[in-house]
C-alpha cells in the first residue's frame, strides 16, 4: 500500500501558487478597504463635549452661513437656576430678561419661570449662532448643562469640516451616523 | 525664432524650483494655522476686573502648602488638638498643621465629608451614608441611610447630635449619637419659616456656630441660614453678585467654617475665592482671591458624574485663627495666617 507522501512543490507551481496566494489577498485588501469605506460613509461630525473649549470658532468657521453647531441643553444636569451664568451676564444688574442682562448675543435663550425660585432655559436654535458664550457662563460656575452639539438636520457632513480643522480643543470627533449625537447624561 | 533666448530649465533648476515651491507652501500653511491659532474669539467670555481682587482687602498671606491629598479631595475639617482631618480619594486622612500624616481609614467607596467629636470619635460622609469610626481608625458603625437620593455633602457633630448636609433631598439629616434620625431641617415648610434650600449643584455645607445654632449654606438663594437645632429658620445673610462683597454666580457659596470668635470664612466656585464675613454679613476682608487659583478657575464642569468635577474650595480653621485652604482641583491645603506682624486675630 502506497504512503500519502506529499509530492515534492516544482518551481512552476510555487510560483503559480505564489501568485494566485497574492491574488487572493489583494482581493481581500480591497474587499476590505471597500467596506471600510462604506463605515466612514455611515459616520457623521460631532462634538466631544468634554474636550469643547468654548473658543468660539463654530459660529465663525462653519461653511453655512448660520453654522450647524448649536447649544443644546441637558434638563437632567440643569439646576434651573434663578441665576442662571449661561442667560445672565457674569455682573447682572437684575435678574430680568432686560436685554441688557442677557449674555446670548442673539438672545437665543427663553426663560421661563417654572416655580420659586426655579427657571427653565430653552435654546430657540434658529437664532442660536453656535457662540458657546452660554456654555462658558454655564461651565465656568454651574453644571455644565448647556453644551454644543452638531445638529445633523442642517450639518451637510463635509468630508473636511472646516471648523475641526480650527477647533482649539480638537473636539471635533467622527461618530456612528445611527448614533450622532454625544449627550451629557447624570448619573446624580 | 532663433532670437529668443533658450527658457528650457535644466534637470537641476527644475528640482530646485520644486523644493523651493514646496517650501514656501510649507511656510504659508504653518503661517496660517498660526494665524487660525491666534485669533481672538469675538464671543469671549468676559470677567473683566471681577477676577481681580483689590489688594487693599486681602488680610491674609499663604504660610505654606501641606502635601496633596489624594484625589478627588472633597472636604477639610478640623479635630481636637488642630488635628486636619480631610476626606480624600477613598478615604479619611488626618495630619498634623505641618502635614504630616496621623492616620488613614479606608473605606468602601469615596469619602464626601468629615466631622470629628470632642471625645476623638471620626465620623465619614459617604454618598448615601455616615461611618463611625473611633480615634485610632476602627470602625465601630455603619448607620442606616436616610434614603436613595441622599447625596451627603456636609457633616457637624455636636455634643449629643450629629447633622448631615443632603444635597440630594436639600435637607440637613438630624442624628442622635447612635445614628437614629430625629429630625429633617431646612425642607420648605411654612410653620418653622423655612424657605427650602436651593441646590442647584451638590454643596450643601452645615456647621454648629458658637451661638448653639446651626449655619447652613443656602447657594442657590446666595446666603447663609441660620435654623435652631429643631429646624426653625431663625435668619440669612448674603446676597448675589459677581463684586466682592456678593456671591458669585448661580450657586455660592459653597463651602463655610467661622473663625474662633464666630466671625464666618467663606468660599467660593466660579470666581474661586475665600472672604471673611462678620457676623452681620458684612465683608471684613479676603483670605485669597481668585487669581491665588488659577488651576481652579479654569476648570469647566464636564460630565456631571462627580460633586468633585465642578471644582471649587473649602476651608477649616485652627484654635489660633489659622485657614487651611483646601482647593478641590488640586488637592493641596494652603496654610494662610492674617497679614502683619504674624499674630492671628483670634
Amino acid at each position: 500500500m502506497k504512503g500519502t507522501r506529499e509530492e515534492p512543490v516544482n518551481r512552476r507551481q510555487f510560483v503559480r501558487n505564489a501568485v494566485r496566494g497574492t491574488v487572493v489577498a489583494g482581493l481581500g485588501a480591497l474587499v476590505g478597504r471597500l467596506a471600510a469605506g462604506n463605515v466612514a460613509r455611515g459616520s457623521v461630525w460631532q462634538i466631544d463635549p468634554a474636550k469643547c473649549v468654548r473658543c468660539g470658532k463654530c459660529a465663525t468657521h462653519c461653511v453655512l452661513e448660520q453654522s450647524a453647531v448649536k447649544c443644546v441643553h441637558a434638563y437632567a444636569v440643569c439646576g434651573y437656576c434663578q441665576l442662571c451664568t449661561g442667560y445672565f451676564g457674569p455682573d447682572p444688574n437684575d435678574l430680568t430678561t432686560a436685554a441688557e442682562n442677557q449674555l446670548c448675543p442673539t438672545a437665543a435663550i427663553r426663560r421661563t419661570f417654572v416655580e420659586d425660585p426655579y427657571y427653565e432655559y430653552a435654546i430657540d436654535e434658529k437664532r442660536c449662532i453656535g457662540c458657546a458664550k452660554c456654555v462658558e457662563g454655564c461651565n465656568r460656575f454651574g453644571n455644565g448643562s448647556l453644551f454644543l452639539q452638531v445638529r445633523h438636520d442642517r450639518c451637510v457632513n463635509c468630508n473636511e469640516c472646516s471648523i475641526a480643522r480650527v477647533c482649539d480643543g480638537n473636539a471635533f470627533v467622527r461618530v456612528p451616523a445611527d448614533q450622532p449625537y454625544l449627550l451629557k447624561t447624570t448619573t446624580a | 525664432m532663433n532670437g529668443k533666448p533658450d527658457q528650457r530649465l535644466s534637470r537641476r533648476e527644475f528640482v530646485g524650483k520644486i523644493a523651493l515651491g514646496a517650501i514656501g507652501a510649507g511656510v504659508a500653511s504653518a503661517a496660517g494655522k498660526r494665524l487660525v491659532a491666534a485669533e481672538s474669539n469675538p464671543f469671549a467670555y468676559e470677567l473683566g476686573n471681577l477676577a481681580k481682587t483689590d489688594p487693599k482687602l486681602i488680610g491674609y498671606e499663604e504660610t505654606g502648602r501641606l502635601p496633596a491629598l489624594p484625589m478627588p479631595a472633597r472636604h477639610l475639617e478640623i479635630g481636637p488638638n488642630n488635628t486636619l482631618f480631610a476626606a480624600a480619594g477613598n478615604s479619611i486622612v488626618s495630619m498634623t498643621r505641618d502635614g504630616a500624616r496621623s492616620l488613614e481609614i479606608a473605606l468602601g467607596g469615596p469619602a464626601r465629608c468629615v466631622a470629628v467629636a470632642a471625645d476623638g470619635s471620626i465620623f465619614a460622609g459617604l454618598r448615601d451614608h455616615i461611618e463611625v469610626f473611633d480615634g485610632k481608625g476602627t470602625r465601630v458603625a455603619s448607620w442606616e441611610s436616610p434614603g436613595p437620593k441622599t447625596w451627603l455633602t456636609g457633616l457637624s457633630v455636636g455634643e449629643n447630635d450629629v447633622f448631615a448636609a443632603d444635597s440630594g433631598t436639600r435637607v440637613v439629616h438630624r442624628f442622635d449619637r447612635s445614628g437614629k434620625a430625629v429630625g429633617r431641617i431646612g425642607a420648605k415648610n411654612a410653620e418653622r419659616n423655612a424657605p427650602g434650600f436651593v441646590v442647584p449643584s451638590p454643596y450643601l455645607a452645615v456647621r454648629i456656630h458658637r451661638d448653639g445654632l446651626l449655619r447652613v449654606n443656602d447657594p442657590g438663594r446666595h446666603r447663609i441660614e441660620a435654623y435652631t437645632l429643631a429646624g426653625d429658620f431663625e435668619g440669612a445673610w448674603g446676597k448675589f453678585g459677581a463684586g466682592i462683597d456678593g456671591f458669585c454666580g448661580c450657586c455660592n457659596p459653597i463651602n463655610f467654617t467661622f473663625l474662633p470668635d464666630g466671625r464666618s470664612v467663606t468660599c467660593e466656585k466660579g470666581l474661586p475665592r475665600v472672604k471673611i464675613y462678620t457676623a452681620e454679613g458684612q465683608l471684613e476682608s479676603v483670605v485669597a482671591g481668585t487669581e491665588s487659583f488659577p488651576e481652579n478657575a479654569k476648570v469647566g464642569a464636564g460630565e456631571h458624574d462627580s460633586d468633585a468635577s465642578l471644582a471649587g474650595l473649602d476651608a477649616a480653621v485652627d484654635s489660633e485663627g489659622r485657614v487651611y485652604i483646601l482647593d478641590l482641583v488640586t488637592a493641596q491645603i494652603r496654610v494662610m495666617r492674617r497679614k502683619g506682624t504674624g499674630e492671628h486675630k483670634a
